[in-house]
């Protein structure tokens, strides 16, 4: 991009340097507010005794609850059901959302068309979260179409519980959800993709498979590592679909939201400060193997 | 030998655009083959449906000798640079070019070498470790004309390779780029819409017109002989008057136009008696001064401009009935002065008869000539 001038004669609008970061102002207010404040307390609290009072906790410095953590025999199971949920959730959108996006950049040639198709995956998103999940139970419960069909075709004998209750269930009612934070930034990374550079790999003897690796993957893992992130941190925060569908997986959001209904807000406050840092390390981490500044070009 | 051909080739967008009309032509191998054509003559189409980018709609293609039509472009037996050059952005020069020697999966030391080798033929040494964005347009411009050429193919296609750099490297990569030709001796295929372009690099060329081949031959021979009007603009400038051949005599004619009877000879057995046609004469033909009274065609002209280009003057003449007429001259001789009257002629020899106004059926000769 070339370079704003910096004359005297620019628009009108045009704010003083040193004035142009007070636009900033609302925006830190709210995040020091609403985001910074409560993590901050959240971490005060997690070194804070449990105790018998109205509030569960007394202001008394402890490294106890770090104690727990790290020795409690659970914790190891809670981290690898965790991290392991969220990461093959963001893989199977990855699965289902490269193809789609794909097809949308590449195969759909009419804009007309295009924007249709980008209406429709949108239109989930209309409807409230309840619904969209209890619409499951008529499809994969006991009684629903799915147990029905392999009942009358004599697969099965009884009605499978599996289908409604397993981690399987979990991804499937989450690539229903979060398909789309995958989808739509990896569409915006190949919609910018020039036409050209894919005819060059062509003629430069790449077969179709190498393009779509060498080219399209490539020069798509800004929007992919976008969509990435997304579904990952919110499905690792999500607790409320683990715990209606997975069958009774423990996941370290089921045990902050079970430890904080119960008043024990120290190690609800450990299991939440632990969970922040990991996820921090693991995007640290991903973001030093995807350089993804040298991703974005132009 | 021919490396490539192309019999009626036909291609469509969609249901109403004729892209390219029954295109027949061939190329013999080591050619300088440039295609030239205004924007929209389905030149870049032609160019892309040799790669394989386009699939065509009707027609047989051959590359040496093989129907190419099921062969998708990283089979074929070509390379492309494309217009705006498509470097990678997300790989080094160095990356850049070893791209199509790694899908040849040729082994690493031979990648080296010759991705060393192509850099140092188009004078872009030191710069492996560069990313494309880095560069300027000229030196982008090298990087892909030594991508397309270190798969070292039987034909290297080039399209508009010189239109996105300004004058000084135009006439530089020009004279790179036919050093380049004579060293490889690989069929070059090139388009442009630049006539001096198309004129100094080919060794044959071709203009196109809206899907369909004007002419094709040498640059001088159509320079000299356009087979039709549109040839004869689009390769050089001309003076075009229409008219009708009065009379023969001893092989020369006798042409009635706008600014009188003029006389043509013209070489060949072609016989234009009777005949309506362009009556065209080169710019450069015209002589001012003196000399002009002695040519057997001489008129009364009015100047009107004159545009200077340092090594020749463009006079710009009103000659009775308010026809134009262009003159190139030396300037030297351009010591004329506006609202003068003044003569100027030209030889008979000089003269060009067209009796076509384009290759495309039923247009107007009258219309060609003064539609624009």
């Amino acid at each position: 991009m070339t370079a704003q001038p910096s004359g005297k004669t620019g628009s009108p609008f045009r704010i003083g340097r040193y004035y142009s970061y007070m636009l900033l102002v609302p925006g830190l207010v709210i995040s020091a507010i609403f985001l910074v404040l409560p993590l901050a307390i959240m971490t005060v609290v997690s070194f804070y005794t449990t105790a018998p009072s109205s509030t569960g906790f007394l202001p008394i410095f402890t490294v106890e609850n770090y104690f727990d953590f790290f020795t409690s025999p659970q914790t190891g199971t809670l981290l690898l059901n965790t991290f392991s949920l969220a990461f093959i959730a963001s893989i199977i959108c990855f699965a289902f959302g490269f193809p789609l996006a794909y097809f949308l950049t590449f195969h759909i040639k009419s804009r007309t068309l295009k924007n249709y198709v980008i209406t429709l995956l949108i239109v989930p998103f209309l409807i409230d979260w309840s619904i969209r999940t209890v619409a499951w139970i008529p499809i994969l419960g006991k009684g629903g179409i799915v147990n029905f069909a392999l009942m009358s075709l004599g697969l099965i004998k009884g009605p499978l519980e599996v289908l409604l209750f397993s981690r399987n269930t979990l991804y499937l009612i989450w690539l229903q959800t979060y398909v789309v934070f995958m989808e739509f930034p990896i569409y915006l990374a190949m919609n910018r993709i020039d036409p050209d550079l894919i005819n060059a790999a062509r003629v430069l003897k790449a077969p179709p498979r190498r393009v779509l690796y060498d080219i399209v993957f490539k020069l798509s893992l800004p929007g992919i590592m976008a969509g990435f992130i997304f579904v990952f941190v919110s499905t690792l925060g999500d607790f409320i679909t683990p715990n209606l569908w997975a069958g009774g997986v423990q996941t370290l959001g089921l045990s902050i939201s079970r430890y904080s209904n119960n008043f024990l807000w120290p190690y609800a406050s450990v299991l939440s400060t632990m969970l922040l840092v990991i996820a921090i390390i693991i995007m640290y981490i991903a973001f030093k193997v995807v350089n993804i500044k040298k991703l974005f070009y132009e | 030998m021919k490396v490539l051909e192309s019999k009626n080739l036909t291609k469509w967008y969609g249901k109403e655009v004729l892209a390219l009309n029954k295109v027949s032509f061939q190329v013999d191998e080591g050619d300088f083959f440039v295609l030239i054509g205004p924007s929209g003559c389905g030149k870049s189409t032609l160019l892309k449906v040799i790669a394989g980018l386009l699939d065509y709609d009707g027609g047989e293609l051959y590359i040496k000798g093989t129907e190419v039509k099921q062969i998708p472009p990283h089979k074929r037996d070509i390379s492309m640079m494309l217009e705006n050059y498509a470097l990678f952005p997300h790989m080094s020069v160095y990356d850049n070019i070893a791209f199509g020697l790694r899908m040849l999966a040729k082994d690493r030391s031979e990648i080296d070498k010759q991705v060393k080798e192509s850099l140092k033929l188009v004078g872009m040494e030191g710069f492996e470790r560069r990313s494309p964005l880095e560069l300027s347009g000229g030196q982008r411009q090298r990087v892909a004309l030594a991508r397309a050429i270190v798969v070292n193919p039987s034909v290297l296609l080039l399209d508009e390779p010189l239109s996105h750099v300004d004058y000084r490297l135009q006439r530089k990569l020009m004279e790179e780029l036919k050093l380049l030709h004579q060293r490889l001796g690989t069929t070059f295929i090139l388009t442009t819409h630049v006539q001096e372009h198309g004129l100094s690099l080919a060794e044959t060329l071709m203009v196109m017109n809206t899907g369909v081949i004007e002419q094709i031959g040498k640059p001088d021979a159509i320079y000299t002989r356009p087979a039709t009007v549109f040839a004869a603009r689009f390769v050089g400038d001309i003076n075009l008057f229409s008219g009708e051949v009065v009379s023969k005599r001893n092989g020369r004619y006798t042409v009635k136009t706008e600014l009188g009877e003029l006389q043509a000879s013209v070489e060949g057995d072609k016989d234009y008696s009777g005949h309506k046609l362009a009556y065209g004469v080169r710019p450069e033909a015209v002589i001012l001064g003196k000399d002009a009274a002695q040519c057997e065609n001489h008129i009364q002209v009015k100047p009107i401009n004159t545009y200077y280009f340092g090594n020749s003057v463009e006079c710009l003449f009103e000659a009775p009935g308010g026809v134009m007429l262009r003159v190139n001259v030396a300037p030297e001789a351009a010591t004329l002065q506006t609202g003068r009257e003044s003569v100027v002629g030209w030889r008979a020899g000089d003269a060009i008869l067209i009796e076509k106004p384009s290759v495309i059926e039923g247009l107007n000769i009258e219309e060609v000539i003064y539609g624009k």
